[in-house]
């Protein structure tokens, strides 16, 4: 007996609404529960003074700094690598098994769970180049950690620009560089910003490789070689060591702000870019 | 630019293009007058694009091509392996079939070319973009928003704002147009043919056209392409009138193709 067109739609109907609904029930859930807990605890005072008594009390200043400089620097080392990557695989190579063999790399990459850079950074950085536990250790893992997100991104961004703008930019004599860097860049680069907002988000996250390379350092950073502990770091260590509840559900609340703010400032720098050129 | 009528600004000499296993050109040989336009038709699949882009090395982009004969522009062979295909790309501008504005402001598409050639003097630069685009007729619609974007142009605007972009470049000598009217309404079609008139007296122009009735309007030479080959090559009037093989003879009065 075949079941009437008319039920099984109804039915998909049913099934996505609710598997939609549970997603979003879920992300709310988390979130409102994170703030609530957590906003009361945020004041001025909190987000501007040093924390006292490994976290008991006082505030999160040196995390904040932290958090900002760690992906900053991070994405900033990661940046230039992966686009760089990505216009070589696209622009300057046809599909052969070297550039296949990369991509697989890449893509390998981006699988593994974070606490094996973490190790790589503490073996290589921290240990091997005698960086120590430091802003610098911590960022160049975290920069390994991103680039394969930033590459495959930037590459998708990069394929997606028309071909006929490359034919009309050679066409009037330019270089595949010049092509590049006036034409192809520029319109890929709503792709490109995605990749890093998603970079940020990974690093702004990230703690298990954050503690094996940056340290927990509570005290303010003053250069890239002195250790820091970001927000996620410390809500860890508040929340594993039993410290303080409240601090460390007021540190989540902020950081989980803190993502949405720069997912937002990207988002709008992005558009403000697309409108001026197609206005 | 250079040249007196009747003199040969382009020698293609047994002239072949590979693309992977099939031959989209085999052996072609035809000489192209400066100061002309040379109207290229033939059914689709003849080989005019592959013959268009050829000029000015365009099939290099396209993979698994590759080229045997000669291609001499003012006596020069472009293939030859110390030519600079940069420079000839700024000698030998092309009109491609769809307008494709840059996603840029009207002048900075213009700009594109002399910017390309190291132009920086920004009075130079808005003297070349109000120049090209009276040239292409299209100044009097776009000169009190040059810094709007190409994009929001209409398609025959466009088309002629990419024909302004080719006029722009200062090195240019030849124009080679692929079917440069085939998505546009007959005004903007008239517009651009207007401009071709006018601009063979310091250019020599290839124009591939579908619209055999577009060559007999516009072409002073005409070239029938068929299946990779070269059928017939000679004076528009004649070809169009007296031809010499039956297939052009068949094509242009509308039998096939």
């Amino acid at each position: 007996m075949r079941v009437p067109p008319k039920f099984t739609q109804s039915l998909a109907v049913l099934v996505l609404g609710a598997a939609t609904l549970l997603t979003v029930v879920v992300l709310v859930f988390i979130i409102a529960f994170v703030l609530v807990k957590g906003l009361p605890g945020v004041t001025w005072e909190f987000l501007s003074s040093p924390p006292k008594d490994m976290g008991k009390a006082g505030g999160i200043l040196p995390t904040l700094v932290g958090t900002v400089l760690l992906p900053l620097l991070a994405i900033a080392i990661a940046l230039p690598l992966g686009v760089g990557t990505a216009v070589y695989l696209t622009e300057y190579t046809r599909e052969n098994p070297l550039t296949r063999a990369l991509r697989f790399g890449t893509d390998c990459l981006a699988g593994i769970p974070s606490i094996i850079f973490g190790l790589f950074g503490f073996i290589f950085f921290v240990v091997m180049l005698k960086m120590g536990w430091c802003l610098l250790s911590g960022a160049l893992t975290l920069a390994i950690m991103v680039l394969p997100t930033i590459i495959r991104t930037s590459e998708e961004a990069i394929r997606s620009v028309p071909n006929a703008y490359r034919e009309v930019s050679f066409s009037l004599g330019a270089t595949r560089w010049e092509t590049v860097l006036k034409v192809v860049l520029p319109n890929a680069l709503p792709g490109i910003v995605t990749g890093v907002i998603l970079g940020i988000g990974r690093s702004i996250g990230e703690t298990a490789a954050v503690i094996f390379t940056a340290g927990s350092s509570l005290r303010m950073p003053l250069s890239v070689f002195d250790s820091v502990r970001t927000m996620s770091v410390h809500f860890y260590i508040l929340a594993r060591e039993g410290i303080s509840n409240e601090n460390a559900y007021a540190t989540a609340a902020v950081l989980i702000i803190s993502v949405v703010l720069v997912n937002l400032a990207a988002y709008s720098m992005m558009h403000r870019f697309i409108a001026k050129r197609s206005k | 630019m250079s040249g007196s009528p009747n003199t040969v600004k382009i020698a293609v000499k047994s002239f072949r293009v590979f693309q992977g296993k099939e031959d989209a050109l085999r052996g072609i040989t035809l000489e192209i007058a400066a100061n002309r336009i040379l109207g290229i038709i033939g059914p689709a699949g003849a080989g005019k694009t592959t013959f268009l882009r050829a000029l000015n090395r365009l099939n290099d982009l396209t993979p698994d091509t590759h080229v045997e004969g000669q291609v001499l522009l003012d006596g020069a062979d472009i293939y030859h392996p110390a030519f600079d295909v940069v420079a000839l790309r700024k000698r030998v501008g092309m009109l491609f079939a769809l307008p494709v504005a840059l996603p840029m402001s009207i002048a900075e598409n213009v700009a594109y070319g002399p910017r390309l050639s190291g132009l920086r003097k920004r009075a130079r630069l808005e003297e070349i973009v109000e120049r090209s685009l009276k040239a292409a007729f299209l100044w009097d619609e776009v000169k009190d928003r040059l810094q709007m974007s190409g994009l929001r142009l209409s398609g025959g605007q466009q088309q002629r704002l990419c024909l302004a972009r080719v006029l722009a470049m200062e090195e240019l000598e030849v124009i080679l147009l692929d079917e440069p009217c085939s998505g546009l309404d007959p005004i903007s079609t008239a517009k651009i043919e207007d401009a071709l008139a006018v601009l063979k007296e310091r250019y020599t122009i290839i124009l591939v056209t579908n619209n055999t009735k577009q060559a007999a309007r516009v072409a002073d030479d005409t070239a029938f392409f068929l299946q990779g080959e070269l059928i017939e090559h000679g004076l528009t009037a004649k070809l169009f009138t007296v031809p010499d093989d039956k297939r052009t003879n068949d094509y242009v009065t509308g039998r096939f193709g």
